[in-house]
């Protein structure tokens, strides 16, 4: 890989479009770049002549509060618009790492899709609309500022988890949500031979958590005080009644698991909660990769089984968030020094793509990350993606080779 | 004809229908009907599909997917002939995983019964358009189907987990919300037929909420109703639902089946509120508060199951109970920002008025998605031309309010003019790319959603 010796930070869509036009006649390729927080997600381009920061592209340029409707410019950091929805009492589940760094644009760019989906839905259902440059400088709109559209096709979902390989995101329109009154983080830690009745107990609650992890590891990085089978985290949302109600149904539902000991806490409850999301893309210096596998629900005890198995095979430290209610399964393994890590790393991640075909990264700074199959088994239908980048892309001038097959 | 025998080979006598009577009975949907189709097949597998698809192919017959055909714009209907696909013998649920809370469907399933069977496992399928009683899943999905429940569980989209595809070269594809790479799930949902034939799909059940209750306001004024409605959703309350119905429409479903609706009220909403009971109370009295400062004339609760499904089977039987009003009647469907209600309501009330057509609105108030009734006799030249007209105004009030031309019914044949009035030349080439990739003969329902003289080469930019 070449560096980009060129950092473009244009400030205005038509700057963008003027600059992405530019190269892409000139054969110039084009790195985009967010705040960086998934810059170990995908392959780093094959080539990169300019790096592109959408961070010139900021702020928040329509806030609907009686619409419960929200527009932002693609540079703009997660927390900024969390931070206004949340002085209007609205929120989007963006669930975004480092949501300090993240961006709008990169944060769907990446598709990320965070614990709390399974009750509120990913981020990407939260799109109304967007502005997309695409590789040749057009700029196109899809969809608008309306709840409800289906004039056309839903083009800003296919922009969304493209990873920039088909066009730059300008701006993205939001719906908002209520946001929950109250919210409580509830922690405990798992005795000997507790862990998957605890995780079956957890996933089958009748009141659901927003997000409940299985975790073994991440000492400093999560709250809460690991037992021999490591520990359980839980984030409820809600009203007074269903914090109430919801406190005792874990408790019971942990109890009869064999855990006894349980805590909650309500002051920081959600900040715990993002230092959990936080962790999924952490990285030990050069000496880590982090994995995200999608097992069926009834599947992640296998799946986890599976991975620490492995770890222990190739003498590799294993830690784990286990999502309890998706199911997706996030495993860091990490040696003492990254020359040991490099040794094996290579034979570790075959042996799991052997075994778990949907295994991706989601994290490393490992220098050799490029020879890893960061993106698991290419999904079925890669002949029909690969045809849709070449028809938007057709000069490859977008994040040439970071993307599922080499897109 | 080479196409028939060719069909009836592959796919047996029994499966291919081309008699007079049964061609002119396909030629239909909701909206309109249109040209002859040459041939009807009715598949009984995802193979028989693939197999129509690629002997239609050679003999340069175009394809049309069809479901119940309750379709409003007519999506389902062969403009151009060619040979029609229905969907009524694949109509079995193919997997039920309660574990995952999922189903893998056939797509002919009707909307309704999957829910019918989820509810043994404390589970339902959300989108629930009105026609849900007929209207089939694979339909749904080629719309992108909405209904009431969508104010608080989203529409179609956000309930397909994946697809298996039958592309316009009659091979099979499946697409995963879990996959790496494009969300070509999201891209197929709601495209109408036009990038490929989905063959089943798996969708995303919701568990049954503990506590519902079902409340209606009524209203001496529209512009109060709407106004209420407004504050409701500013106030950051999201009901499970909040459906509004005028007097036009308050009247015949009224007649139709003595619901309880108040005969004598300007208006009315239809509120729900599902999920925890104190939560379900405190919204409940939060919305209840809401209505009377913005000058309800009265608040009642069922108080009953049996209550509650009369009061929802009058919204939902509403478009039919205006039968009562005229012959025939034209659903307009727009979508406007939600705080934009008074003005939308004003200007479709403008719009009929100036155009002697008499309106009933029955719609989505929560979503701000306007359903505009347009009652008229279809034996009446002039009828017919007012309610264009008055069709037409309501779409360019919704455009100028910031709004779109279609919430949830789709563009089909009827509104793919209209596209350029809210898309850019850009804006319609970068979908045509898609249409591209999926069906670059354009032989999957042609004339549907892009406009006359909008085929690919045309408009991407050089």
């Amino acid at each position: 890989m070449r560096t980009a010796r060129q950092r473009v930070a244009p400030e205005s869509t038509q700057a963008l479009s003027q600059m992405l036009a530019r190269c892409d006649r000139n054969g110039e390729k084009v790195r985009i770049a967010g705040g960086e927080t998934l810059a170990g997600m995908g392959l780093p381009p094959e080539r990169a002549d300019v790096t592109l920061l959408t961070t010139g592209l900021s702020g928040v340029i329509a806030n609907e509060r009686a619409d419960l409707v929200v527009a932002a410019r693609a540079g703009t950091p997660v927390r900024d618009v969390s931070i206004l929805l949340a002085s209007q009492g609205q929120f989007v589940p963006f669930d975004a790492p480092r949501p300090l760094d993240a961006t709008v644009g990169g944060t769907l760019a990446a598709g990320w899709a965070g614990p709390r989906r399974h009750c509120y839905g990913r981020a990407r259902d939260y799109v109304l609309g967007s502005t997309i440059v695409l590789a040749d400088g057009t700029i196109a709109r899809a969809g608008g500022m309306v709840v409800k559209n289906v004039a056309g096709y839903d083009m800003s979902r296919l922009y969304v988890g493209s990873f920039g390989t088909l066009g730059v995101l300008a701006r993205a329109n939001f719906k908002t949500i209520p946001l929950p009154p109250k919210a409580r983080l509830f922690l405990a830690p798992l005795p000997e031979r507790t862990r998957e009745r605890a995780c079956t107990q957890l996933s089958t609650l009748a009141i659901r958590p927003s997000a409940a992890f299985w975790i073994d590891g991440f000492h400093q990085a999560i709250d809460g005080d690991e037992g021999p089978e490591g520990r359980i985290l839980a984030l409820l949302e809600g009203s007074d009644a269903l914090l109430e109600r919801a406190t005792l149904a874990l408790r019971s539902a942990l109890g009869r698991a064999g855990v006894p000991q349980t805590r909650v806490i309500d002051a920081g409850a959600r900040e715990a909660f993002e230092r959990v999301v936080d962790a999924y893309v952490a990285c030990l210096g050069e000496r880590s990769v982090t994995y995200r596998l999608y097992p069926l629900v009834p599947d992640s005890q296998r799946t986890v089984i599976a991975v620490e198995a492995l770890a222990r095979r190739f003498e590799l430290r294993n830690e784990t968030i286990l999502d309890v209610m998706n199911g997706d399964v996030v495993a860091r393994v990490s040696d003492f020094d990254s020359q040991a890590f490099g040794a094996k790393i290579e034979a570790f991640d075959d042996a799991l793509h052997e075994s778990e075909p949907r295994a991706l990264v989601v994290a490393s700074k490992h220098p050799h990350r490029a020879r890893l199959r960061v993106w698991g088994a290419p999904p079925a239908a890669i002949e029909r993606m690969r045809e849709l980048k070449a028809r938007f892309d057709p000069n490859r001038t977008l994040n040439p080779g970071c993307f599922v097959g080499g897109i | 004809m080479i196409l028939l025998e060719r069909l009836i080979e592959a796919l047996g006598s029994d499966a291919v229908k081309a008699a007079p009577e049964d061609l002119a009975a396909y030629a239909f949907d909701a909206y309109t009907d249109g040209g002859t189709p040459s041939a009807i097949v009715l598949p009984g597998s995802t193979r028989d599909v693939s197999a129509t698809v690629k002997i239609a192919r050679d003999c340069g017959e175009p394809i049309v997917a069809r479901g119940a055909g309750t379709g409003l714009c007519g999506g389902a209907v062969p403009t151009v002939g060619g040979v029609v696909l229905s969907f009524a013998r694949m109509n079995r649920i193919l997997e039920f995983d309660e574990r995952n809370r999922r189903a893998r469907v056939q797509p002919g399933v009707i909307n309704l019964d999957l829910s019918r069977h989820a509810a043994a496992s404390g589970l339902f399928y959300a989108p629930d358009p009105s026609s849900q009683q007929v209207s089939t899943l694979g339909g749904n999905i080629a719309t992108n189907a909405g209904g009431p429940h969508c104010l608080s569980y989203g529409t179609t989209v956000n309930h397909v987990l994946g697809l298996e595809v039958v592309d316009a070269g009659g091979e099979v594809f499946s697409t995963s919300v879990e996959d790496a790479g494009y969300d070509l799930t999201a891209a197929l949902v709601g495209s109408e037929g036009t990038l490929g034939i989905v063959t089943s799909a798996w969708l995303r059940l919701s568990e049954l909420p503990e506590s519902v209750r079902v409340s209606l306001a009524a209203f001496d004024d529209i512009d109060s109703a709407s106004e209420a409605v407004s504050a409701v959703i500013a106030a950051g309350i999201l009901p499970t639902a909040l459906e509004m119905m005028d007097a036009v429409i308050v009247r015949a479903v009224e007649a139709a089946f003595h619901a309880g609706y108040p005969t004598e009220a300007a208006a009315v909403l239809l509120v729900e509120n599902a999920g925890l009971r104190e939560d379900v109370a405190a919204a409940q009295d939060a919305i209840e508060s809401i209505v009377l400062q913005h000058a309800a004339r009265s608040w009642r609760s069922a108080e009953s199951r049996t209550e509650r499904d009369a009061l929802w089977a009058g919204r939902k039987g509403a478009a039919g109970a205006t039968g009562r009003i005229a012959p025939n009647y034209y659903t307009q469907d727009v979508c406007v920002p939600r705080s934009k209600l008074p003005q939308a309501l004003r200007a479709v009330e403008a719009a009929a008025r100036a155009n002697g057509i008499t309106v009933g609105n029955v719609f989505h108030a929560g979503d701000g998605n306007l359903h505009p009734l347009l009652m008229y006799d279809r034996r009446d030249r002039r009828q017919v031309g007012a309610v264009v007209e008055t069709g037409n105004e309501i779409l360019q009030c919704a455009i100028e309010l910031g709004g779109t031309i279609s919430g949830e019914h789709g563009i089909g044949w009827e509104k793919r003019e209209a596209m350029t009035r809210v898309y850019s030349t850009a804006d319609l080439a970068a979908m045509a790319r898609v249409r591209d990739v999926f069906d670059p003969a354009g032989a999957l329902n042609p004339e549907k959603i892009f406009p006359r003289g909008a085929r690919c080469p045309e408009v991407v930019p050089p």
